[in-house]
């Protein structure tokens, strides 16, 4: 319940509004279950609403929690929720990223920092911006595909031996 | 609080030590504070601890301040003078201290190690003096420390006793003669700052013996830089002792070796400065951004790379290109690399990882790489090229190499001209190191080389680079150093020219400038944000080209270029 209040507190957006309706609506059916066990498929449709710091909490909480926040694809909302059209359908981005290694690596080692990084810089408070410009997603993209390569190196090299 | 406390505790050995010295009969109960009742202090064997040096754990009697400094003076010389590696390996060698408050007579105990002075005619003249004289309270002094307890007086500091004391001062040298200031404190400077100009200086003097062709002098002077490089810490410290490495090899004629090995080695110490700093990281992205936009709109593209490395420029361009609006073109390779030691072919490698990359984003990915001595040894026939692909032209610190044997620029610049390509990208080091007088060289590297140095001791480490990756990339930049300093002819091959003068020589050879866009620029702040950007990288635009540097320096230098018109070249067969 506190987790809720929360939740309630960070946003005005719509969507966490969306969410505490289906959360009553949830509380109301299963007034005697646990919220931690909730129906996997149902918090995978809430955790498409959240921001990537409560999702990465959210992965905290259990281990079913941990399974499905660690979904690609809700990760794959979060990146690309925010950023301007880069030019390319969705598809081939999805090929690309999860290639290299998948948009929860892509957020966490790169987008965050780099839009951090760029936010401070510009003199502005360290929050993250609300909107994610080409440069930043194709640095973070290319930034990405180089950790793959410089890991590849590692895998290649034994598999040669 | 310490400090009463040392002196409390300095004040009961002393009543439990034998006082066999003459200073035995003075009392020992008084409690006198150190900045009042000098005299008495100074006949009291252990008050008055330096409180300066107390912090740091030694206990000096401030009496004995001034010959403590002197003999630390004459062991740095003495250090300095003895061939580098052997001795210091020596002293930092694990042994261990056993009473590093015993200062003065460690120092007396390395000093006889390392060169038998007669310092010891210093404690046994003075013994006779009368008991006023400072300097007879410091040979007494030094027995009575004999009584304090350490038994093993040969005992050896490490060498990390020794670094936090000339970090953190350098004691004045003042002879034991003076005699009426041994009762004010003595003086302590933090001259680093003045031993830091006298570096410089010394180095430049240095260069400028071997100009003259003096090598006497030079000789000295380099033993000069030697020792005053330890007084510094830093960046500067690390600088110095290259240069300085660099001059003796030149001045003693002890060449590095170019052994085949070295290029495994370099390409290692390479990865690790890429790692470190931004540089070729800059490099990289902007070079890419530029041959991006060159192949817009084609779908047959070929990138000739003749600084292949371990490829780790092109895995961004291939993941740019399958993100494409539009689809991805189908992406060859040609890498031209230098001959490798024992025959493995490390080129054809990194062109497998390129592929197998290539693949898992769905790029058709073609790769051919050329062994050559040089650069100039390609021409454009051997490349297989085809019709209806747009070619680009790479190449990342390499072209100032070819200026070591004259012709072989040219005849590059040639079959680059014969590649026909769409774009031609060059980073270089913003730099004149080809002047034809060897100080000038000299004293450029010297501004280069410290901006260098600094960005990496200041810069962030851009999250994932090590100080292991520090030392290498130092290490990557000290063997530019040598090269540039000590070696010359057809072996100096780290050539840099400035942008303006790389502008001259591509606008004879035909080529037209092609200015890089706002987006390289955006990319390159952006990474630079990476770094810890505020720190001090600077991205700069120069008429089209970037320039990224340190402060105020630019360092390195992308520039793209396109052909110009056929009618004003001049062909050279």
């Amino acid at each position: 319940m506190k987790r809720l209040l929360n939740l309630e507190e960070e946003g005005e957006d719509h969507h966490h509004q969306k969410m505490m309706m289906m959360m009553k609506k949830q509380r109301s059916i299963l007034s005697k279950t646990e919220f931690s066990n909730l129906n996997e498929d149902m918090l995978f449709e809430i955790l498409k609403h959240v921001d990537a710091p409560t999702l990465a909490k959210a992965s905290c909480v259990n281990k079913k929690w941990q399974k499905t926040s660690n979904d690609e694809r809700l990760w794959e909302i979060i990146c690309t929720r925010h950023w301007v059209n880069i030019g390319c359908p969705e598809a081939q981005v999805r090929s690309v990223v999860l290639a290299f290694g998948g948009f929860r690596l892509l957020h966490s080692l790169y987008l965050r920092p780099v839009l951090k990084a760029t936010a401070l810089s510009q003199n502005q408070s360290s929050t993250i911006p609300t909107k994610w410009g080409k440069d930043e997603v194709h640095l973070s993209l290319s930034l990405l595909s180089i950790r793959y390569y410089e890991m590849m190196d590692c895998n290649y090299k034994r598999r040669q031996k | 609080m310490k400090r009463e406390h040392q002196q409390q505790s300095s004040n009961s050995s002393t009543v439990t030590g034998s006082a066999s010295a003459a200073m035995g009969s003075v009392s020992v109960s008084g409690k006198n504070k150190m900045w009042q009742e000098e005299k008495e202090r100074s006949l009291q064997p252990d008050a008055g601890v330096d409180e300066l040096l107390a912090v740091l754990g030694y206990k000096v009697k401030t009496s004995d301040m001034a010959d403590v400094a002197q003999k630390l003076e004459q062991l740095e010389m003495a250090m300095g003078t003895v061939q580098e590696t052997e001795i210091i390996s020596h002293l930092s060698s694990d042994t261990v201290h056993f009473n590093p408050s015993d200062l003065s007579t460690w120092v007396q105990s390395m000093l006889s190690e390392i060169n038998p002075l007669p310092n010891s005619d210093l404690i046994s003249s003075s013994s006779s003096q009368h008991i006023d004289d400072p300097v007879t309270v410091l040979a007494t002094q030094s027995c009575s420390f004999q009584d304090l307890g350490s038994d093993d007086l040969r005992v050896i500091p490490g060498g990390a006793i020794c670094a936090p004391e000339r970090e953190k001062k350098r004691l004045k040298p003042s002879s034991p003669t003076q005699s009426s200031s041994a009762l004010t404190r003595p003086v302590i400077l933090v001259d680093s700052q003045e031993n830091g100009i006298r570096l410089v200086h010394t180095l430049l003097a240095c260069a400028e013996a071997i100009q003259q062709e003096n090598f006497q002098l030079a000789g000295t002077l380099v033993k000069q830089v030697g020792l005053l490089a330890i007084s510094q810490a830093g960046a500067m410290r690390k600088v110095a002792t290259h240069f300085a490495e660099a001059l003796a090899r030149r001045i003693y004629r002890f060449y590095p070796e170019d052994t085949l090995d070295s290029s495994s080695i370099s390409e290692l110490l390479e990865l690790h400065f890429y790692e470190t700093c931004p540089y070729l990281k800059f490099a990289h992205f902007t070079a890419n951004q530029a041959i991006l936009e060159a192949f817009q709109g084609e779908s047959h593209v070929h990138v000739i790379d003749f600084s292949m490395k371990q490829g780790i420029q092109w895995p961004a361009l291939i993941q740019a290109l399958a993100l494409r609006p539009g689809g991805p073109p189908t992406f060859r390779l040609t890498a031209i690399g230098p001959p490798q030691p024992d025959n493995t072919d490390t080129l054809q490698q990194v062109g497998c990882r390129l592929a197998h990359l290539a693949e898992t984003v769905h790029i058709e990915f073609e790769y051919r790489s050329f062994v050559a001595n040089s650069l100039a040894d390609i021409n454009a026939e051997m490349l297989n090229l085809r019709s209806g692909e747009a070619v680009a032209v790479n190449s990342v610190f390499e072209l100032h190499r070819l200026l070591a044997r004259p012709g072989a620029i040219e005849r590059v610049l040639n079959s680059i001209r014969r590649m026909k390509p769409k774009i031609v990208t060059i980073v270089e080091q913003e730099a004149n190191h080809n002047g034809s007088v060897f100080l000038d060289r000299f004293t450029e590297s010297l501004h280069y080389y410290s901006t260098l140095f600094d960005s990496l001791e200041g810069g962030g480490g851009g999250g994932g680079s090590t100080s292991e990756d520090q030392m290498m990339s130092e290490v990557y930049l000290g063997k530019q150093i040598c090269n540039v300093v000590a070696c010359e002819g057809l072996e100096r091959v780290e050539r840099h020219e400035t942008l303006s003068q790389w502008r001259i020589r591509m606008g004879s050879a035909g080529f037209n400038p092609v200015h890089l866009g706002s987006n390289a620029f955006k990319q390159a702040s952006m990474l630079l944000s990476l770094f810890g950007g505020v720190a001090g990288y600077r991205v700069e635009e120069n008429q089209g080209c970037l320039m990224l540097g340190w402060h105020t320096r630019p360092l390195i230098a992308t520039s793209a270029w396109k052909l110009g018109p056929v009618a004003d070249l001049v062909e050279f067969s």
